[in-house]
């Protein structure tokens, strides 16, 4: 026993017992408690490693970083050896992100107690986290060679298979290709020796020969003995991919004819086994010179038709699978009219059959594209023709009804009402409105509360008409009767989320951040949909009109981000305790995603930028608070090429027509504008940053610290200038608002539009003149006051402006216009923040500079620059002007009215059968949640100003 | 019209078309992470030929001697998916992993008031074993049926006997309990 041991272990019990409390508090969040018991115990036993540990913890918790830092330290270079400590240490040191630390920690641990398995696995555990797969491999083997157990075997392989493509070297072929074949020698090596027991090691063993593309020898063994014992359930997408890869066409298409044979509905087999067709086509034949090349597709075809007639009950699938060959054949030139019949007829046959199933319109979407215009057009008014609805009769039965949606659906697809003129458009709208109302009232009245209403379909394609023609006629009313028809659906059917989504989409659109909030508190977004979700609701929020109205919904997101920021790595671990080779790539990419999510890295910014407008206590308190965000100016910390986008656009449901709607180019132009738009969002809180440490903390207040800073901010200035003028040139074009589940324009041309550039590139100028003196001072701050009066006055006039549209539309530029005065808002409140701390620095400055004036007189370069008292009257002048012309924006935003609403509207549902005491709360309630959503916004808006007057009172 | 594969973690960000309806509940990454790391063949997707996500089957594969067995830990298919057969086609695939892994019995929790699943597991095969009071915790608290249906390896069908007696939370976490302190023994 050593004499660590001896001394740390003298009573394991009595010691947990004694430790439990501090462990207790800490659970609980208790950690002013903990540190006390800690503390407590180190007083009789002031060696104790793990108590010493858990005072650094909850020092950590506390956040108190420098203490908790020596005292993790200290325990640390004692070399510890006990569980208990380890444990304690690598968790802070995750916390903390410190993540090689807990490998050296382990290292130490297991050279005093070499061949500890325990000890070992932790160390394994700490390479992975930091991927060091060659450090891993070496570990693993020692690993085994303490305890010959095959996990420990199979995790020398994998970091070996990992070193060939995803470390450091696998970029070079030849070192690929060796640490692959490697890993299969030592692979084989087990195999001979029967010590292959489990799925995952057979997985693994294919996935090596895979890689090495060894397709034969991974076929034999997947079809050998030993597979078929240790890996029953091995996909047999496995199958087709190596039969394909091995160009095994013939055997493919058997294989795929028996599985199909079995199970008839499996879209899966039925593209290979259509694909396998036209291969086999492809495929010189040796029996025959000439063979019958067609030959393949048709008897493809005949078994598509067997399958078709021997089924008891329809399936989809074989007639999908006709549709999928007519398709093909066609795409490369051949008759397959001839072959399988005229594709109008299939479509419809198709629709005769499933078009009372909701999945019918996706189903025969897929298929359009392959046919003309014209062609689309007519098979939409074929189907239409085929549901034999009119005005004058209604469907028959749920199923007929359901008929009908699919066919509207599809025309919509087919773009039959772009063409349409308004009253054609309107009057559509009007017979959807009374479809939906039919068939809530014939076919929805014994809804489940977790049910969808079967008319639902109906009135979320009214709402996209009705923004078709607002889009049109650059006016609100369509679209607002729109949303009131959503919210009535609501009503009726709770939880049809397509319905929250749009009337989620119309709020923001109409600027009614309230409106908004309800829906999106009522979908329930949380967890990971609070990353893929984020962009119906948190990314729109900043600059939208309020400030700690959004805060709280970045707050939500990044709890959930920085959860799983801490528990990321931990994923991984898991794929690694329970053997899962299969997984492992996969979560490691993974976490890649999540941590580089842009919603994760924007919603970080935004929330900070949040924070530093809208802080309102004293200079003091200010500054702590900032200090607090530990935001590093000259430190990039955006990984900007990694950046992930993992926003779930499909999940909001469209019918658009088909030609018209490019999902991924509209990802991608919205997605590159996101990021431009973090690039100046980031830069921008650099900036201030870089403003603020200039003039805070002693570090930078005079010599090296300062020279340092100065040239942190005029670096972060070019840049600004720079990535505005780059901007500029870029020339984006605002995204395409053509239907209403297009996304909103991002705030990129706002922020190009408003005066950011110039607001704080002058400042910038500014705060480096304050500092150094300069003569040109004087004018700076006259350019400085000239950049606070165009943004007054920008505020005034978009308050105006937004006054006079209500006379013609009080909904169609209200984002427009609360964004703007937001961001005038912003750039006010950053500036008031900055000048009190200007005030305070000069303050300080030019007492203590009076006191040593009169001790020593040392006053030869002072005529060169303007003195730190006069620079304390200029500052003091620039906050007098300040806060004057924000008591002029406070007059202005008094004056801001609520948004009119469209005025017939009492009236617009007089045609269903609604009850009027119904309509009117419906109406009612509607108009509320915008009046509501103006006055609390307002009331925000004032808030924050008083907060700022009071700030630029001195 | 179905393409069956499992579930990935590039999934999760692409679920909400389902996971937006009422009766499917969206759990912390932790919970997906420690099925997808221990039981990855039990987690499987249905896509349509569209790409969308139809629905999706999670569970599992634990117990010890002749308790052996699969359980579903949750099944759910999008409102847009519905009436075809899905969850069927779902819940064979697990039937049939957990053949393949020699499993005794397969299971699954149910809320009482769900009549339109329970019904469905009846057609499968599923039998009500027991039920479980005050599994479901909520505003109101409710009951759950423990429905079970053997697998080839139960020969005589002993799995699914039923119990008269409803069994209590704290029963069944006692049960559970023992169960582990076994698996740590066997360890």
């Amino acid at each position: 026993m050593s004499h660590q041991q001896q001394q740390q272990g003298m009573d394991s019990a009595l010691f947990e017992r004694r430790l439990r409390p501090v462990y207790d508090n800490l659970e609980v969040g208790n950690n002013r408690k903990a540190l006390q018991e800690s503390e407590k115990l180190l007083k009789k036993h002031p060696n104790l490693f793990c108590a010493r540990a858990l005072k650094g913890l909850s020092l950590l918790r506390l956040g108190r970083y420098e203490e908790s830092h020596s005292c993790l330290q200290a325990v640390a270079e004692e070399k510890p050896t006990d569980d208990s400590t380890l444990q304690v240490l690598s968790f802070c040191y995750r916390e903390m992100e410190q993540l090689d630390k807990i490998v050296e920690l382990y290292q130490h641990a297991v050279k005093q107690n070499p061949g500890n398995e325990e000890l070992l696995a932790h160390l394994f555990i700490s390479h992975v986290r930091v991927e060091d797969y060659k450090a891993q491999q070496a570990v693993a083997l020692q690993l085994y060679k303490t305890q010959p157990k095959n996990a420990y075997y199979f995790w020398s392989v994998i970091s070996v298979v990992f070193q060939g493509i995803r470390g450091p070297e696998s970029a070079i072929p030849e070192k690929r290709k060796i640490y692959l074949a490697l890993a299969q020698r030592m692979v084989d090596k087990h195999i001979k020796e029967s010590k292959m027991e489990t799925e995952q090691e057979a997985f693994l063993y294919l996935h090596i020969l895979k890689l090495q593309n060894k397709y034969q020898e991974a076929w034999e063994f997947l079809n050998g003995e030993l597979c078929a014992k240790l890996y029953p359930g091995a996909p047999v997408s496995m199958k087709f991919e190596l039969l394909k890869k091995l160009g095994n066409w013939q055997k493919l298409n058997e294989l795929l004819q028996e599985l199909l044979d079995a199970d008839r509905d499996r879209w899966d087999y039925y593209k290979e086994y259509i694909q396998s067709s036209f291969e086999l086509l492809e495929t010189p034949s040796e029996d025959q010179i000439n063979p019958d090349k067609q030959g393949f597709l048709a008897s493809c075809q005949a078994f598509l038709e067997r399958i078709i007639e021997t089924s008891e009950r329809k399936k989809r699938g074989p007639y999908l699978a006709r549709l999928e060959l007519h398709q093909r054949m066609r795409a490369v030139q051949m008759p397959a009219d001839k072959l399988i019949g005229d594709f109008d007829e299939l479509i419809i046959e198709y629709f005769q059959l499933f078009g009372d199933k909701s999945c019918c319109t996706h189903d025969i979407a897929l298929f359009l594209p392959s046919i003309s215009m014209k062609q689309r057009q007519d098979l939409a008014s074929k189907l239409l023709a085929e549901c034999d609805i009119s005005s004058s009769s209604l469907p028959q039965n749920k199923e007929h009804m359901q008929k009908h949606i699919c066919a509207l659906q599809i025309s919509r697809m087919c773009g039959s009402h772009l063409d349409l003129p308004v009253d054609h458009l309107l009057a559509f709208y009007t017979a959807l409105k009374l479809h939906y109302e039919h068939g809530r009232s014939t076919f929805g009245k014994q809804l489940l509360a977790t049910e969808m209403g079967p008319s639902d379909p109906y009135a979320l394609l009214a709402a996209n008409v009705m923004y078709d023609i607002s889009q049109r006629e650059n006016k609100s009313d369509q679209l607002f009767e729109a949303l009131c028809l959503l919210q009535y659906v609501l009503r009726n059917s709770t939880s049809n989320f397509h319905v929250k989504l749009l009337s989620l989409k119309i709020y923001h659109m109409f600027g009614c951040l309230l409106g908004a909030q309800e829906m999106y508190d009522y979908l329930d977004i949380k967890q990971i949909q609070l990353d893929s979700m984020g962009y119906a609701h948190c990314q729109l929020l900043p600059l939208s009109g309020r400030f700690a109205g959004a805060r709280n919904c970045y707050d939500a997101t990044l709890k959930f981000f920085t959860n799983s920021y801490k528990e990321r790595l931990e994923y991984i671990a898991l794929t690694y305790r329970f053997c899962t080779f299969s997984k492992m790539e996969e979560f490691l990419n993974f976490k890649e995603r999540l941590t580089n999510s842009l919603q994760y890295v924007s919603c970080s910014v935004e929330a900070q930028i949040c924070d530093l407008v809208s802080c309102y206590g004293n200079v003091q308190q200010n500054l702590s608070s900032y200090m607090a965000m530990s935001i590093e100016p000259a430190e990039d910390r955006i990984a900007w090429h990694e950046l992930s986008d993992n926003r779930d656009l499909e999940a909001i449901i469209r019918w658009d027509p088909l030609h018209l709607v490019d999902t991924e180019a509209q990802r991608k132009e919205s997605f590159d504008q996101e990021v431009e738009v973090l690039q100046i969002r980031s830069l921008m809180l650099r900036l201030f940053a870089a403003f603020i440490d200039l003039n805070h903390g002693t570090k930078n207040n005079s010599g090296e610290g300062s020279g340092k800073a100065t040239a942190t901010l005029e670096l972060l200035r070019d840049s600004w200038t720079g990535l505005y003028q780059r901007l500029r040139l870029m020339n984006y074009k605002p995204l395409s608002q053509t239907f209403l589940v297009n996304l909103l324009p991002t705030r990129l041309h706002l922020l190009l539009e408003l005066p950011y550039e110039s607001f704080m590139d002058d400042l910038a100028q500014l705060v480096l003149d304050l500092h150094s003196g300069a003569n040109r001072l004087t004018e700076q701050c006259k350019r400085m006051g000239d950049n606070v009066v165009l943004v007054m006055e920008l505020f005034v006039h978009t308050i105006t402006e937004s006054n006079e549209w209500n006379g013609m539309d009080g909904l169609w530029k209200r984002r427009e216009h609360q964004q703007k005065v937001a961001a005038c808002l912003e750039l006010l409140s950053l500036y008031a923040f900055l000048l009190s701390v200007l005030n305070e620095k000069l303050q300080v400055i030019s007492k203590t500079k009076t006191k040593k004036n009169r001790s020593s007189a040392d006053n030869k370069n002072q005529d060169a620059t303007i003195s730190e008292k006069e620079r304390g009257q200029m500052v003091h002048e620039l906050m007098r002007q300040l806060k004057h012309k924000l008591e002029a924006c406070d007059a202005a935003i008094r004056t801001w009215k609520a948004p009119v609403l469209p005025r017939d509207l009492s009236s617009f549902m007089a045609d269903m059968s609604l009850k009027p005491e119904v309509e009117a709360t419906l109406i009612g309630d509607v108009s509320a949640t915008f009046k509501e959503s103006h006055e609390l916004m307002v009331t925000e808006l004032r808030n924050l100003l008083k907060d700022k007057i009071r700030m630029s009172a001195k | 019209m179905t393409t069956l594969r499992p579930f990935t973690c590039d999934d999760l960000f692409k679920f909400n078309n389902v996971n937006f309806d009422p009766l499917t509940e969206t759990y912390g990454l932790s919970f997906y992470t420690h099925y997808l790391a221990k039981w990855p063949e039990y987690f499987q997707l249905a896509e349509s030929p569209s790409g969308q996500i139809m629905g999706y089957i999670m569970g599992k594969v634990e117990g010890l001697s002749d308790n052996w067995h699969g359980h579903v830990t949750a099944l759910t298919v999008s409102p847009d998916y519905r009436r075809l057969g899905l969850a069927a086609l779902l819940m064979n695939f697990l039937e049939d992993v957990s053949e393949k892994k020699r499993a005794y019995f397969v299971d699954l929790f149910v809320r009482k008031s769900n009549q339109v699943a329970i019904n469905m597991y009846k057609n499968l095969g599923y039998i009500i074993y027991r039920t479980i009071l005050e599994y479901y915790s909520g505003d109101q608290d409710e009951d759950a049926y423990d429905m079970r249906k053997a697998m080839s390896r139960d020969v005589n069908k002993k799995s699914v006997i039923p119990y008269t007696q409803p069994v209590t939370m704290r029963e069944l976490r006692r049960e559970l309990r023992h169960e582990q302190q076994k698996v740590q023994q066997n360890l």
